[in-house]
């Protein structure tokens, strides 16, 4: 038996395997729309935002994806009072509010330590997930790929150009509110899989790859997706021979295909840029 | 063939009835602003900086709600009359987001959006109004580019492309021509002139004070309100855009000393927002009291070369 195949002779490799495929390709999916509507940081901000909230759950035992939503949605309340209601610049206020509320998160915890694992928390327990957690990721990402599978183009145009949406008649206020909870709910089933400080790498890095890819928003989601899924899958399975760092390791990888798409991609890559820019320089010299 | 059969177009008023507008950190951006219009029209939006331009503009999309006034759109207001995807907008270019990945193709489509079904999946008929659009502004064989691989004339044209897929009657344009070559100014000019016959209302926001009388039969003149508003004749004169502009309009006095017999009273003026270039019949217009001076003005020319 060779020792690459050991990995998949365990039920809790599998389960982990399949659940951090669905959760990448989520996060993949959703990354593409927060990297262009510029809320990166937000993904950040709302991914620490929801530790008083699981917290909380714990406590009361109530689901801890209600518990983390409800955090996040105050969180991002309060971040939009801030900015609206004081002189604040915005990226100032994201950092006041995520601060406070992790925090508060950790304060929790400490107070209750039987409740709930802080390791659990800050770096995600994805091989020792219970069962009743892993239905709730799959009630999380099956809603999220629902309504992205559904509005993708609705919620492209929020994000390209919210002025056009709202004169065309699209309720952009429930946009921005779809998306913004879309993002806590994926926030929070990262968080179980990579954790909450590794959380927004999934949010992010994907999409940012794809961006850096294609020129069509189409092709862009797919790709992000698909980047999503298979650095989730491989992470996960090599995470069995790393002492169990699954977010460590999903996170590398996603790091590694980033920054070749950074250096190699056919058009937006720096190697080709830099290719231009010397035929360009020719072109001008020869003529 | 863009839309649905087009009914013989009834005739289309907007009317802008004492809006006033104050943001919530207590500026006073419009007050008692009073205009109507009815199709079709190319009107100018003129006024410094920070005169409400813009904030008209939301105005009239129904992005802010004035605190006193109305706007009404064939008598109707404004939420209803976008529900009809009778208001399109032409953005200016600073606010768009060129790097995007959506090609021209893509952003004219976004204009069919309000017209298509839940999924947003376009029909037949969409993409026939989409490639009328690109067609109308020239830009079909650039249908595949993503748009930041555009110049600045063909940039406005997608977005003018996606207003007419749009079916909008009245369109907001912002600031059109700056960026934009001056082949690239006429096309707009001619496009807007067609949708004029067509009865539609344009309303242009523009800084390029001296292609206004050239294409636009109506002017609105603000400074926090309106100061005049009407056909172009009445209200585009000096005395007017000098009250509208206070001190910062560039002025440049033509007197009997700089125009001469000898130039045969005719002069031509360019200009680049700068201090106009202003040239007679023997060129530059720099020496005063150059009658009975030709010879050396003819002389000063040769050494020139």
């Amino acid at each position: 038996m060779p020792d690459f195949l050991t990995p998949f002779h365990y039920d809790y490799m599998l389960r982990a395997i399949w659940v951090s495929a669905l959760v990448g390709g989520v996060c993949g999916f959703l990354s593409s729309f927060i990297t262009l509507k510029g809320w990166s940081l937000m993904g950040d901000a709302l991914s620490h935002a929801v530790v008083p909230g699981v917290a909380l759950a714990h406590l009361l035992k109530l689901p801890f994806a209600l518990g983390a939503f409800v955090a996040g949605l105050l969180a991002s309340g309060a971040m939009a009072l801030i900015k609206a209601k004081s002189r604040i610049r915005e990226d100032a206020s994201i950092g006041i509010v995520f601060t406070s509320f992790f925090a508060l998160g950790l304060l929790l915890i400490s107070l209750n330590p039987a409740g709930v694992d802080r390791k659990t928390i800050i770096f995600g327990n994805l091989l020792g997930i219970p069962d009743k957690e892993v239905w709730q990721l799959v009630i999380i990402s099956a809603v999220t790929l629902l309504v992205v599978g559904l509005k993708w183009r609705d919620l492209m145009l929020f994000c390209f150009d919210p002025n056009q949406a709202r004169t065309i008649g699209l309720r952009t206020g429930l946009l921005h509110l779809t998306l913004l909870t879309l993002l806590s709910a994926t926030a929070v089933a990262a968080l179980q899989t990579v954790g909450a400080i590794l959380v927004v790498a999934m949010l992010i890095t994907p999409g940012a790859t794809a961006y850096l890819l294609t020129d069509r928003f189409g092709v862009m989601l797919w790709l992000s997706a698909g980047l999503g899924i298979v650095t989730s899958v491989t992470g996960a399975y090599a995470s069995y021979f790393f002492n169990g760092a699954t977010g460590g390791c999903i996170v590398t990888l996603q790091t590694l295909i980033f920054l070749g798409a950074f250096l190699f991609a056919p058009k937006h890559g720096l190697l080709s840029a830099r290719r231009r820019a010397r035929a360009n320089a020719e072109a001008t010299a020869a003529s | 063939m863009s839309d649905s059969p087009d009914p013989p177009a009834p005739l289309l008023h907007l009317e802008v009835q004492q809006v006033s507008v104050v943001y919530s950190n207590g500026h006073h951006a419009l007050r008692d602003a009073t205009f109507a219009l009815s199709g079709g029209t190319i009107c100018a939006l003129v006024g410094v900086n920070g005169s409400g331009k813009s904030t008209l503009f939301k105005s009239i999309m129904g992005f802010l709600r004035p605190s006193a006034g109305q706007v009404r759109i064939n008598g109707q207001p404004v939420a209803a009359a976008l529900k009809q995807h009778l208001v399109a907008y032409v953005p200016q270019a600073e606010e768009v987001d060129w790097q995007f990945p959506v090609s021209v193709w893509d952003v004219v489509m976004m204009g069919r959006y309000g017209a298509m079904n839940f999924l947003r999946i376009p029909r037949a008929a969409d993409k026939a109004a989409v490639e009328d659009s690109l067609r109308r502004v020239s830009m079909w064989d650039f249908r595949d580019r993503q748009i930041g691989e555009l110049s600045g004339g063909q940039k406005k044209r997608v977005f003018l492309a996606r207003a007419l897929a749009q079916g909008g009657r009245i369109i907001l344009l912002d600031e059109p021509f700056t960026g934009v070559d001056v082949k690239t100014e006429e096309a707009i000019i001619d496009l807007l002139r067609e949708l004029r016959t067509a009865g539609c209302i344009m309303l242009v926001s523009t800084h390029n004070l001296g292609s206004v009388p050239e294409f636009c039969d109506q002017v609105v003149l603000l400074n926090r309100t309106v100061l005049a508003s009407g056909p172009t004749a009445d209200v585009f004169t000096e005395q007017n855009l000098t009250t509208a502009f206070g001190g910062v309009l560039r002025q440049f006095h033509f007197e009997h000393s700089t125009i001469q017999e000898h130039d045969g009273r005719t002069v031509r003026l360019l200009t680049d927002d700068e201090r106009p270039l202003v040239f007679g019949k023997d060129g530059h217009l720099e020496y005063k009291d150059r009658e009975g001076r030709e010879d050396l003005v003819r002389q000063r020319e040769e050494q020139g070369g």
